[in-house]
């Protein structure tokens, strides 16, 4: 069927987009709970890094913290851009808010891009929040210099490619908020669990490695490792390497795939929405109240 | 329509806004809409009644594009509202039975925010502003209030600016003034008549409220068991019902009730053969006298025809 594409860049979508992303965050950060959330999220982290900070790891006499700090930002990297996000777009699909844009021009655009917006600004915050922290908390933080701190970045804004359109996937094949934010949860404790980023991926049973290592999470914590820490390290990995290639190769088509699929779901779910739908949601929100 | 036709060419054709033939919906095997057509043409005011169920709001999502119909043809601004483009979205304004959407935002700063999308289809005209339009709809006092903390009332005449903002040549909404109190209902329908008339703006609206219809629509449309049991003015459609006007007198003690056509001839003649006649009253049938015998009608022929 030959339809006008409800997705298309103009520039006054993308401004418009920008300016949701900063209100929706800004909102958010003069929001109690959403505000308590960041300030248990910074505390745990503390407490954690405290406790950890005086205990190395046997074989490689470094300190627990250091280790686990690339491994924090993956978690939340999968935690803000995929889970986040999806609970926001299914929870915004069903208050009417997407209806309500898919009408206007361009309105669409404005929200796809207000929400990437809004989830990168928030990825910011979160990374700049627990690096200041860091600094304190975690020794040996820079022991690679420059260029360590130049390759975190570049492998924490592949991980928000690979992690933020797969946000949008999820948020537009399941429709029921509350599960998304209920099962989603369990399901990234069960990602983080196979990903290496609690304990090493090669103390796991073989199944449990290979669907690590089909996941993003994996190769994110290691590429976040491979940049803030010393290179022998690596001999604590699968294969004795950082495997810096393979961790851009499988981000890299985890992001293809999420930047293909995330604009033909989204036009779907926008297309299939109507009032009949909207009213439906309605009543199943207000009968579990 | 010819293709390439501008915005401007457009507004003289006299081709109708709204062009519905045949137009049937089913969802499974229940049949919500039977072979409707349906032309409004530039700068009318419909008013679209009917019982809960009956399907305007189908019929409205369908005329929105938000739904694709069973069978018919639709036209709306001379294209299929299925494949509309932005132009086409621009020129239409939706006021949605909304719910609890952009709750923390505030009340100018929305509106302004949908005030930009639209910005590169409106035409210069210094006076139409968000601020303006939240004026209009009374609510410039509370353009730093959060959506989220606004009373029933005043939500509702937040979606209504929100239709309104791209100033669109057709304008849809589904029940505008639940939760109005009286004030801001008279000041809606005063924007309204002021778009229709001034503006040549399309006005289709589902509303409950007959006095509302009778108001403010040129023509109102009665919609049952899914076809159009009813089309014309509020006069138009009181004189199809029988006995349009209903005439009461005393003599002595007794009381009489007589339902007529024509009052005037009626009384005339009562008069001269009754002198005796005493406490005369002529009541017209209200839109809702007519409003229930027409769905009473409908339904009553429906049953017959389901027996059969």
């Amino acid at each position: 069927m030959n339809r006008t594409p409800l997705l298309g860049l103009s520039t006054t979508a993308l401004r418009v987009g920008a300016t949701r992303g900063l209100v929706d965050f800004r909102n958010s950060l003069q929001k109690a709970g959403d505000v308590t959330y960041y300030i248990i999220g910074a505390a745990g982290f503390t407490a954690g890094m405290v406790f950890l900070r005086d205990q190395p790891v046997p074989e490689l006499g470094i300190s627990t913290a250091s280790i686990v700090f690339p491994n924090a930002l993956a978690i939340m990297m999968l935690f803000v851009a995929t889970y986040g996000l999806a609970t926001l777009v299914t929870t915004e699909r069903e208050d009417g808010t997407v209806l309500r844009l898919s009408i206007l021009p361009g309105g669409v655009t404005a929200y796809a891009w207000g929400q990437t917006v809004r989830t990168f600004l928030e990825l910011v915050f979160t990374f700049a929040l627990f690096t200041v922290l860091a600094v304190f908390l975690v020794p040996n933080l820079t022991t690679e210099g420059v260029g360590g701190v130049a390759a975190a970045v570049g492998f924490l804004l592949l991980g928000v490619l690979a992690t933020l359109p797969l946000g949008f996937v999820i948020g537009c094949v399941f429709s029921n908020p509350r599960s998304v934010g209920g099962w989603g949860f369990l399901v990234i404790g069960a990602l983080v669990a196979a990903s290496g980023v609690i304990v090493p991926l090669g103390d796991s049973p073989l199944w449990v490695q290979i669907i690590g290592q089909l996941l993003p999470l994996y190769w994110l914590g290691l590429g976040l490792r491979s940049a803030l820490l010393p290179e022998a390290f690596a001999a604590a990995e699968i294969g004795e390497s950082w495997r810096t290639l393979e961790s851009i190769g499988v981000l890299g088509i985890w992001a293809v795939a999420g930047i293909v699929l995330a604009p033909m779901l989204l036009q779907r779910v926008v297309r299939r929405e109507s009032f009949a739908q909207l009213a439906q949601r309605r009543e199943k929100a207000l009968q579990r109240v | 329509m010819k293709k390439g036709l501008t915005m401007h060419d457009a507004h003289r054709t006299d081709a109708p806004v709204i062009d519905v033939s045949g137009l049937s919906m089913a969802y499974g095997s229940r049949v919500v809409l039977r072979e409707i057509d349906l032309q409004v043409a530039r700068g009318e005011v419909i008013a679209l009644l009917g019982p809960n169920g009956a399907g305007k709001t189908t019929t409205i999502e369908i005329l929105e594009g938000l739904r694709k119909p069973t069978a018919g043809t639709v036209r709306v601004l001379g294209v299929d509202p299925l494949h509309a483009d932005l132009h086409h979205r621009a020129r239409v304004g939706v006021v949605l039975q909304s719910w609890r959407d952009h709750a923390r935002w505030r009340v100018r700063e929305f509106l302004h925010h949908l005030f930009v999308l639209h910005a590169p289809f409106l035409d210069d005209d210094p006076s139409w502003t968000v601020d303006a339009l939240l004026e209009r709809v009374g609510l410039a006092e509370h353009h730093r209030a959060r959506i989220g903390s606004l009373s029933g009332g005043q939500r509702r005449r937040l979606d209504v600016a929100v239709g309104l903002v791209g100033r669109p040549e057709l304008l849809f909404l589904d029940e505008p003034t639940v939760g109005f109190d009286p004030h801001a209902r008279r000041e809606f329908h005063e924007l309204m008549h002021e778009l229709a008339d001034s503006r040549a703006t399309t006005i289709l609206l589902t509303t409950h409220d007959l006095t509302e219809a009778e108001r403010l629509a040129d023509r109102i449309l009665i919609l049952d068991g899914g076809r159009i049991s009813a089309d014309g003015s509020a006069d138009e459609l009181a004189r199809e019902v029988a006995g349009a006007t209903e005439v009461r007198w005393r003599i002595g003690r007794d009381r009489f009730v007589h339902a007529s056509d024509d009052a005037t001839a009626f009384v005339r003649e009562l008069l001269a053969r009754e002198p005796e006649a005493t406490e005369l009253e002529v009541r017209r049938s209200t839109l809702e006298d007519t409003y229930l015998a027409m769905v009473a009608r409908s339904e009553s022929t429906a049953t017959e025809g389901a027996s059969q």
